[in-house]
């Protein structure tokens, strides 16, 4: 066992992230999204290959995205034909809509839409820039990560690139906080205010930027719609299931394998993504806002939002982590926790005070101190619901599936001991 | 008209005692927002008693200031016309002490019309013309000090209306030095948290129970 | 009758106006309850009976901070 790290390293990275960001993850070449990956990105290489999308009606562009399923990637799964549809419900009564494409990546162990910013940005900016034409809306803004200086540079020069006529874009660089991605902290972002939620009244799809319904998702998800106007609908059909066609991005954190982005189709089965050791040990899926689980309830599992939902857990956008036998599991929910309580935007109480007392009582559950685990579903029940954003409420569920899905390492912790190989406590 | 000076009595006590009541509403004001709630909060009078209290004192000191604004104007003793009711120059009666007066009640309009249509502006907004309530009370009293018979001069301090207005000022500087002290109520941090206390390993952390 | 939702009215707090003040919870401890850092929890998803409308918009009222909406 090695050496605890002294109080001080423990007590000045408290609150950092365990996981830190990938700047240069692998990127497995895909089916759709990820096909040319060696090959050149800027938008002449881009249009040679793909041609230029086609000018679709409101009408097709909400059909072929409804035939297709496309649900938003950012972490909600939101359908994007209802959002598109209610923005441009709401673009009748005299406001022009609005489309933002949000590559803020906030997702410390997420590398999704950085790897799409290096493959394959003009996909991303076809799907926004064809769906500013449907809307009839002028306007595409792109936000970048903060964090992320190569990806921003990359979609950034991507961005200038563009000749779309009548359409003004826009870029908005993203601070590097967890909640930068949020929609409202976006909008808030693109308003000139500090990039941070705010409560909202309204979808942003009704009532957004300057009050103007706001079509906004992820770089992902405007991916999906970039390649099905440019292909149509009928490669993506032939991808995935009848209920969930396509592909989705993933980010596999394995231990002892490098951080990869591969495009898998739904419908895969889940287990062989990940090397077989990985799965002797419970995996986090969804990220930080992820849901713990293990091979056993994960047996025969597929890649499908709706099948993984059934089994109590969220794909979230796509992040999948697997510490493996040798890492306490619990340590790292800790440190997660840790981490997103540092992250709080101050704004919300319940947030502000929750987050830091449900990090204790966490940590308070590694070291086996009694009384813990019921503070921590406790605290976890009271931040739920309660805040500008869901930040609070993906930290609780993070929690709670550690307090179901690891109840073996929780009584082995309050034993003082620890199942993890190395039996390791240090916060990282 | 004039010939009584009965008008001029009741400018004088309008005066007096709207200082006096709307001291209390000041200091009732402050006393809302320190310390914590009711029931759960552990307070014994609830806040929202303080808070109707200190709304019900400054209607009802808005209305002496109204008959005190009146007395003042139909007086014919002294030469106040309507408009310096509202507009702080002009007037021939110890003009700056009466322009003092007169911004003082400009104020408090301007607090109780915000206030009235609170639901409608932005809180900030709201809160920035309410916080003059202070300099609208300075201004008041001053104004009272000042241009009155009762208390301008030192040697006139022997008479009834020292102690009602000595009463208020002490009693609003309390309540402006606690305004400034105490914070606000303790949950609310106001800077993000940036590091947190985890237990050092293999102590006992403090919280219940301990380890086995 | 029904409980919360459908089109029964609804409290909803705006988080980051709340400072805790807790108004809320003095005039309408049925509805509104205080967590340990002073905080408001709203019982029952917010549901608000015809019975509790008008403690409801003086609730609303008294909130210093007119953090608490009802919609």
């Amino acid at each position: 066992m090695t050496a605890p790290a002294s109080e001080r390293d423990i007590l000045a990275h408290a609150g950092a992230s365990p996981i830190s960001i990938e700047h240069h993850p692998r990127i497995e070449p895909g089916p759709a999204l990820l096909r040319h990956t060696t090959h050149a990105h800027d938008l002449r290489a881009h249009r040679l290959r793909h041609g230029e999308p086609p000018e679709l009606d409101l009408a097709s562009l909400h059909a072929m995205a409804g035939a297709a399923a496309v649900q938003g990637r950012g972490g909600a799964g939101f359908p994007f034909a209802r959002k598109l549809r209610t923005a441009a419900e709401h673009a009748r009564r005299g406001r022009r809509p609005i489309v933002v494409v949000n590559a803020s990546e906030g997702e410390p162990a997420s590398a999704k839409d950085a790897a799409l910013a290096e493959v394959a940005p003009h996909l991303v900016l076809d799907g926004a820039a064809v769906a500013a034409r449907a809307l009839g809306a002028r306007e595409v803004h792109v936000v970048l990560p903060g964090d992320r200086p190569r990806a921003s540079g990359l979609l950034a020069t991507a961005v200038g690139e563009r000749t779309d006529a009548r359409l003004t874009w826009r870029v908005h660089d993203a601070p590097a906080r967890f909640v930068a991605g949020q929609a409202r902290a976006v909008l808030e972002l693109m308003a000139g205010r500090p990039g941070l939620p705010v409560t909202a009244w309204a979808p942003e799809a009704v009532s957004g930027h300057r009050g103007r319904p706001t079509l906004l998702s992820n770089a992902e998800t405007w991916a999906h719609i970039g390649l099905l106007a440019l292909e149509g609908i009928r490669p993506t059909l032939e991808r995935g299931t009848r209920d969930e066609p396509g592909t989705t991005l993933l980010t596999l954190h394995a231990a002892g394998t490098p951080v990869t982005v591969v495009e898998v189709e739904h419908g895969t089965p889940l287990a062989p993504l990940l090397p077989a050791l990985a799965w002797d040990a419970p995996v986090l899926i969804g990220g930080f806002h992820g849901t713990w689980t293990t091979s056993a309830a994960l047996a025969g599992a597929h890649l499908s939002r709706a099948e993984l939902r059934e089994r109590g857990v969220g794909l979230g956008a796509g992040v999948i982590i697997a510490p493996g036998p040798d890492a306490c599991p619990l340590g790292l929910t800790a440190a997660i926790v840790e981490h997103l309580a540092a992250e709080s935007a101050g704004r919300c109480g319940p947030c502000v005070n929750g987050l830091p007392a449900l990090a204790r009582a966490v940590r308070g559950v590694v070291h086996g101190v009694v009384g813990a685990r019921e503070e921590a579903a406790r605290l976890s029940g009271l931040v739920t619901g309660r805040g500008a954003c869901a930040h609070p409420d993906g930290t609780a569920r993070l929690v709670a599936s550690a307090l179901t899905a690891l109840a073996g390492e929780v009584a082995a912790h309050a034993d003082g001991g620890c199942g993890a190989g190395a039996a390791q406590e240090v916060a990282s | 008209m004039s010939e009584t000076p009965l008008l001029w009595f009741l400018n004088r006590s309008t005066g007096i005692t709207l200082t006096v009541v709307l001291s209390l509403s000041i200091a009732l004001g402050v006393l809302t927002l320190r310390g914590r709630a009711a029931g759960d909060g552990g307070a014994r009078v609830p806040r929202f008693v303080t808070q109707s209290l200190h709304r019900n004192l400054a209607l009802g000191g808005l209305a002496l200031l109204l008959a005190h604004v009146v007395t003042a104007v139909a007086d014919e003793y002294v030469d106040i016309r309507w408009w310096h009711a509202v507009v702080p120059w002009g007037g021939t009666y110890e003009p700056v002490w009466l322009a003092l007066g007169t911004l003082g009640f400009d104020l408090m309009i301007a607090v109780a019309l915000t206030t009235a249509v609170r639901g409608r502006l932005r809180h900030s907004a709201w809160r920035v013309v309410h916080l003059t309530s202070w300099a609208a009370w300075l201004a008041g009293v001053v104004h009272g000090v000042m241009i009155g018979t009762d208390l301008r001069d030192p040697a006139s301090w022997t008479t009834w209306a020292l102690a009602p207005i000595v009463l208020s000022i002490a009693l609003v500087a309390i309540a402006f030095v606690y305004r400034v002290v105490a914070r606000p109520t303790p949950s609310t941090p106001t800077a993000p948290i940036t590091a947190l206390a985890t237990p050092p390993l293999g102590a006992v952390p403090a919280g219940p129970g301990s380890r086995r | 009758m029904s409980g919360s939702g459908g089109d029964a009215a609804r409290l909803r707090v705006d988080w980051p106006a709340c400072k805790a003040h807790g108004l809320c919870h003095e005039l309408l401890p049925d509805l509104v309850r205080l967590d340990e850092w002073g905080y408001p929890i709203v019982l029952a998803d917010g549901g608000v009976t015809p019975a509790q409308i008008a403690d409801a918009r003086a609730a609303v009222r008294a909130c210093p901070r007119r953090a608490l909406h009802l919609t």
